[in-house]
């Protein structure tokens, strides 16, 4: 066991070590020099003053020095837990902004891959080998999970927010509000969280569902399945087995989908402009903040390990043969 | 089981939000300006109170336009990065200048300031009973201050290469004098450049004078700060603003709320169900919305609906073969069918630019005359002409080739994303196809653009073939434009923000510093001026005005009404940087509430 | 972001990937007997069915309606008809959206094929490599699956296209196919692990032929159909992959898509809000309809090759 877990550790310490160093080479190896382009974009400045303000930046960004040492200053700052500056912030620590973000993006990811995985393994069990609602559930789950994010988003927005006007359609909070520990802030805050938390929920659920359900046919057409029943054991004790065998690849499905949906809250997140680190990473990308995006990458890495670490756990909890093998078939 | 957990975990989601949240706006407001007594801005320690502080909809004018990006600095002296209503909501000029009237208004001086009669010192007299939000008076010495902190390097101003000296002589009077009297960026700086008090600014005028970002800081004008987060700004009306008593004028919102911008899909979705009053962005297919019912109204009633702003121009690369050759320049220019980007590209929102370039609140500069005799006009058959007289012969694939008989194929590059200039720089290729001329619209990132656009260095040329560019906005004088078009020495580098076609005419850039150093009313000499600029702007085309993009500005009239527009207010109605002072100001006093629907 | 590359990793399931090894012993058997089921199997049928209409539409459209998807000299925001040029009406640029459209889908299928044909080889490659190797050469495979698959492949398509002038569908496919590899090459690899200790296998080493051969001879055509499947799921995956990576503005700079539809008709056109229904609802529809239509296939094709699951 504790060998099992030393080497997912070092396996996940070196993949953090690379993906954290190609994540570093973003604004160093960019074509065009991030500071012209800052400056650019604050338009007609005259050439006199633009000279001390392009000085002013490189050293903000410490885009002066040598690789090497920016490199080493790199891990250094990010053990420190210092990301660095945002280009288009003007020098806002990097960190801040996404810190200031994160919550929004964890109250969505996290209810919406919980809630759709518990949902959809749910209903997909139900449905399968019961025709009725199995007939009612394929449909609507392909449906769903063949749907990009966006566009489900966008059509939510449009009937539930634009045309009903029962939820608002843009925001985290609402601009007539200031946070405070309220009821009605609260109210507010859930209200502008419901749309995108559904666009994510709804895609996921769609895919867990059709997943769950071909999962349990195929263990209720397995041979111990079989064998059970002609042994006569209840319906609903072949069905447990079933659906107990079913739940691994699952977990392992959860583990593999995390890109999935982090990648669909980003969209989500842009179409309602709910200001988590999926619109931040957007608006990077759009104003070609690369110390910004750098930062959030990071984040995302980090947060995709932790998170795969975490189903390894659960795996190991949910399989005895993990506990026993540690190794084998099952990827 | 599965199911508890989750709720738990949402709960502290949701919780960790609301945490955060209050955490952002940790700063504590200032105190509700209440009563006469002016309020102060020491900070208290006192945590969020237990209600939820709304802000009535009556009572606040919603915007967005402005902020691109979490408001991160309210130092006015940040000239390019300052929050959204720094500079006069919060800061106040000088002066305020109203392009749309050409009429500088007395703000924080008098109308007592002004030249001597030799026109080398300048006299300001500060208003009286100005008083800052923290309760002291405006002085003298606060004006001085706020002149010579331009000497600051980490400022990297022009304005202390023609100033000589700046000092306040008593408690009302700044006489300034001048080494070489530029008049025109002088008169810029009196309605551009904040007035800040000197009790706080001058501890912090130092190297690191940009890393001051003075959140809710003390100033003189009509909004102090309330509150900001990374999608919003917040302002609160100053109760004792000085022009209530002095100049009779009152602003309407008790809270400005700025929302920073989004996808024009959600701020259109605003403006349309009125949680926004005010939008300056740019909204393609407004023009149906203004048309449609919605209540929204633009500041023309019809096309063009906006005022113009500036002028976006093809700039070509005068280093380049065979853009070098001012008679293929004016080919080009003549080849461009303008009408098709303004009806097609912009549905109508903007106009096609006059050929000498200036935005309409110049057309008094424009020698007409000449430049109806000399102005290129849209005609694919002269372009060809132009180009066969010039020498440029049409090669097998119907596209011209240089005089040595090499293709021609001249990249047009605009920023990717920009999907207006996307769609313009494919209807420029459309229309130079027909008159022969080879152009392949690319577009890159931002980044990559720049870097082609920017002469690396002193001499050598940059990379690009053509890219558009509309640096300049609305102003008080010509000058400005001139500058842009005929800059000399070359900039280079992160320094280039003028002359970005490479052109260098010495006669040229002697008038135009002619220009700045003639009296901003002395219109006679500066029509003069103008006129020879224009002659030869004309004859060598080193830019191709195109189209004037506008002071984009769509408001909805269901809880503000009385907006700017060409039949009422006449001010510019927009909440941009450098905008307030230029009149905006006044549209906060003008627009009035609409009464609750019984 | 680790992902918008990684797209699709619902492993052995969604629509998923079944535990193939049962179905190894039907996929032996002849291509007669798979059509004769394929016949009655109303998922495939009916997934077939929609799939022909989009490839003709594909392939058909862009002849009969020969307009430039980016030809803007329509008149523009004008409302479906049957006017030629005007069947999905037009933008507000005042472009076709039909040629759009049916350019697009081209895209589409050009993305999902590639895009997923590249994924599913490489998967293929490192799965089968890693599962028949096993021990070091299965622990750097593993860790290289693994590294792609947290690797922030959005950082490394914006570093790629930045020193690209201009980023063409093709770019986009191919990028697609290097990144969304992993879940792929985990499935497969398991499932050659499982095949590796089979009787057929230990006879085919000890008949001395080569490792590779073994793979190319033995192992995959006995999971011939779990790897067509892994295919189309990464086909259907590559096309929602590509529809992210066009709505944040990284998709292709020249050409049409309908990912590039969406886009333009949000932020250029905010169509829905201005009742350009017609401009934003076909490319949402596109797509969903091609990858449902996959998925479902999917599963008709699993009934197929497993006899037990059928309805029949």
């Amino acid at each position: 066991m504790r060998k099992y877990f030393g080497r997912k550790l070092f396996t996940y310490t070196l993949t953090f070590f690379i993906a954290a160093t190609i994540d570093w080479l973003i604004p160093r190896f960019m074509p065009g020099d991030p500071v012209a382009g800052l400056m650019a974009r604050q338009g007609a400045l005259s050439p006199e003053g633009a000279a001390a303000l392009s000085k002013y930046y490189n050293e903000l960004f410490g885009l002066n020095r040598p690789l090497w040492e920016q490199f080493f200053g790199f891990w250094t700052a990010l053990i420190q837990g210092d990301l660095g500056r945002s280009v288009f912030g003007h020098g806002r620590p990097v960190a801040e902004t996404i810190m200031s973000a994160l919550p929004y993006t964890l109250a969505l990811l996290i209810p919406a891959i919980l809630l759709s995985w518990w949902a959809g393994n749910t209903f997909g069990a139900m449905a399968a080998r019961r025709k009725w609602l199995d007939s009612a559930v394929l449909p609507v789950g392909y449906i769903l999970t063949a749907t990009p994010y966006m566009w489900l988003g966008l059509v939510l927005a449009f009937v539930l927010a634009f045309l009903l006007r029962i939820f608002p359609l843009s925001g985290g909070y609402g601009f007539n509000l200031e946070p405070s520990l309220t009821w009605a802030f609260f109210v507010d805050l859930v209200a502008h969280w419901i749309l995108p938390f559904l666009s994510l929920f709804l895609v996921g659920f769609g895919g867990w569902a059709i997943g769950m359900r071909n999962m349990i046919i195929y263990e209720l057409e397995s041979d111990y399945s079989r064998y059970l029943e002609a042994l006569g054991a209840p319906q609903s004790l072949v069905r447990k087995y079933a659906f107990r065998n079913a739940m691994l690849p699952q977990v392992t499905g959860l583990a593999l989908q995390l890109g999935v949906i982090v990648a669909g809250s980003l969209v989500t997140e842009i179409v309602f402009s709910y200001p988590g680190i999926g619109l931040l990473l957007f608006n990077a990308i759009k104003s070609e903040d690369y110390f910004l995006l750098q930062g959030i990458f990071i984040f995302v890495i980090a947060g995709v390990l932790i998170a795969n670490f975490l189903v390894d756990i659960a795996y190991v909890i949910v399989d005895p043969r993990t506990r026993v093998g540690m190794r084998g078939g099952t990827a | 089981m599965q199911q508890g957990k989750t709720r738990v975990l949402s709960l502290l989601a949701v919780l960790s939000i609301a945490a955060s949240a209050c955490g952002t706006s940790a700063t504590p407001s200032p105190a509700a300006p209440s009563g006469a007594t002016p309020t102060t801005v020491a900070p208290s320690a006192a945590p969020t109170t237990a209600s939820a502080e709304t802000y009535p909809r009556a009572e606040t004018l919603y915007t967005a336009g402005k902020q691109w990006g979490a408001p991160s600095t309210w130092n006015p002296l940040d000239t390019n990065n300052y929050a959204m209503g720094v500079i006069g909501l919060q800061y106040e000029t000088l002066f305020m200048y109203d392009p749309l009237k050409d009429v500088y208004t007395p703000w924080l001086a008098t109308a007592d300031s002004g030249w001597d009669a030799a026109k080398t010192t300048y006299t300001i007299k500060v208003r009286p009973g100005v008083k800052w939000s923290d309760g002291s008076a405006l002085t003298a010495a606060d004006v001085a201050f706020s002149i010579q902190v331009w000497k600051n390097p980490a400022l990297a101003s022009v304005l202390w290469t023609f100033v000589s000296d700046a000092t306040a002589t008593d408690d009302s009077t700044v006489v300034v004098k001048f080494s070489a009297p530029a008049y025109a960026e002088w008169a810029q700086f009196l309605y551009q450049n904040a007035i800040v008090p000197k009790a706080i600014f001058e501890a912090k005028n130092t190297a690191d004078i940009l890393k001051f970002t003075n959140e809710n800081g003390v100033g003189t004008g009509p909004y102090l700060y309330k509150t900001h987060a990374d999608d919003r700004m917040v302002w609160i009306k100053n109760d004792n603003w000085w022009a209530k008593t002095a100049l009779n004028l009152d602003v309407k919102p008790k809270y400005i709320v700025d929302v920073v911008n989004s996808s024009n899909n959600v701020a259109l979705g605003q403006l349309i169900q009125g949680g926004l009053d005010l939008n300056n962005n740019f909204l393609p297919g407004i023009a149906s919305l203004v048309t449609g019912g919605y209540n929204i109204t633009t500041y023309f009633a019809k096309p063009p609906y906006m005022l113009a702003g500036n002028t976006a121009t093809l700039i070509p690369n005068t280093a380049k073969k065979p853009l070098d050759d001012p008679k293929f320049r004016l080919a080009l220019a003549t080849a461009i069918n303008t009408a098709d980007i303004v009806n097609k590209v912009y549905g109508g929102i903007v106009t096609a630019s006059d050929p000498t370039g200036l935005l309409p609140i110049f057309s008094k500069y424009v020698d007409t005359a000449q430049r109806d005799a000399l102005g290129f006009k849209f005609d694919t058959a002269k372009a060809k002409s132009i180009l066969a007289a010039a020498g440029y012969k049409a090669g097998s694939d119907g596209f011209v080739t240089n005089k040595d008989g090499s293709a021609i194929k001249l990249t047009l590059e605009v920023p990717d994303g920009w999907s207006d200039w996307m769609a313009a720089e494919n209807s420029i290729a459309a229309s130079a196809k027909l008159a022969g001329i080879n152009i392949d619209p690319q577009h890159p990132d931002f980044n990559t653009v720049i870097a082609d656009r920017n002469r690396p260095d002193a001499t050598s040329p940059a990379k690009f073939d053509l890219i558009i560019n509309n640096d300049i906005q609305v102003g008080n004088t010509p000058w400005t434009w001139y500058d842009y078009v005929f800059r000399q020495p070359l900039p280079n580098g992160t320094n280039e923000t003028r002359n970005f076609e490479g052109y260098s005419n010495a006669d040229a850039w002697a008038l135009t510093q002619q220009m700045d150093k003639t009296p901003v009313d002395d219109l006679a000499t500066l029509k003069t001026i103008a006129s020879k600029l224009q002659k030869i702007q004309l004859t060598d085309m080193p830019v191709i005005p195109l189209w004037y993009n506008g002071v984009w500005s769509q408001v909805n009239n269901s809880v503000w009404t009385n907006f700017p527009s060409d039949t009422g207010a006449q001010v510019l109605p927009a909440t941009w940087n450098g905008y307030w002072n230029m009149g905006a100001v006044l549209m906060l006093t003008q627009i009035k509430a609409v009464p609750p629907a019984k | 972001m680790t992902g918008l590359a990684n797209t699709e990793p619902k492993l052995e399931s969604p629509v998923g990937a079944p535990a193939a090894v049962a179905t190894v012993a039907a996929s032996r058997k002849g291509r007669g007997e798979f059509l004769y089921f394929a016949l009655r199997s109303k998922k495939f049928l009916f997934a077939m069915g929609i799939l022909l209409v989009l490839i003709a539409i594909a392939v058909l459209g862009p002849m009969i309606d020969g307009t430039d998807p980016v030809a803007t000299d329509l008149l523009p925001m004008q409302p479906p008809s049957t006017d030629p040029g005007y069947w999905l009406g037009t933008t507000s640029f005042g472009e076709d959206v039909f040629a759009q459209f049916a350019n697009g889908l081209r895209a589409t299928f050009f993305v999902g094929l590639l895009g997923g044909g590249l994924a599913a080889l490489i998967g293929m490659a490192v799965g089968f490599t890693a599962g028949y190797r096993g021990g070091w050469t299965d622990e750097i495979l593993n860790m290289l699956t693994n590294v792609v698959l947290v690797i922030p492949s959005l950082a490394v398509l914006i570093v790629i296209s930045s020193y690209l002038k201009a980023r063409g569908v093709l770019f986009e496919a191919v990028f697609i196919g290097a990144t969304s590899w992993p879940w792929a090459a985990r499935a497969i690899r398991a499932q050659t692990f499982s095949l590796r200790s089979r009787d057929f296998i230990d006879l085919a080493k000890l008949s001395g032929r080569k490792g590779w051969r073994i793979i190319v001879e033995e192992i995959a055509p006995n999971m011939s159909s779990y790897l067509f499947m892994t295919f189309i799921l990464l086909f259907g995956g590559a096309i929602l992959i590509a529809a992210s990576l066009d709505f944040i503005g990284l998709g292709p700079t020249g050409g049409m898509s309908l990912g590039l539809m969406m886009f333009n008709a949000v932020t250029y056109g905010a169509a829905l809000l201005l009742g350009y229904w017609w401009w934003f609802i076909p490319p949402g529809l596109g797509i969903m309809a091609t990858v449902g239509a996959l998925y479902v296939m999917n599963v008709g094709l699993d009934e197929i090759f497993n006899p037990k699951l059928r309805d029949i």
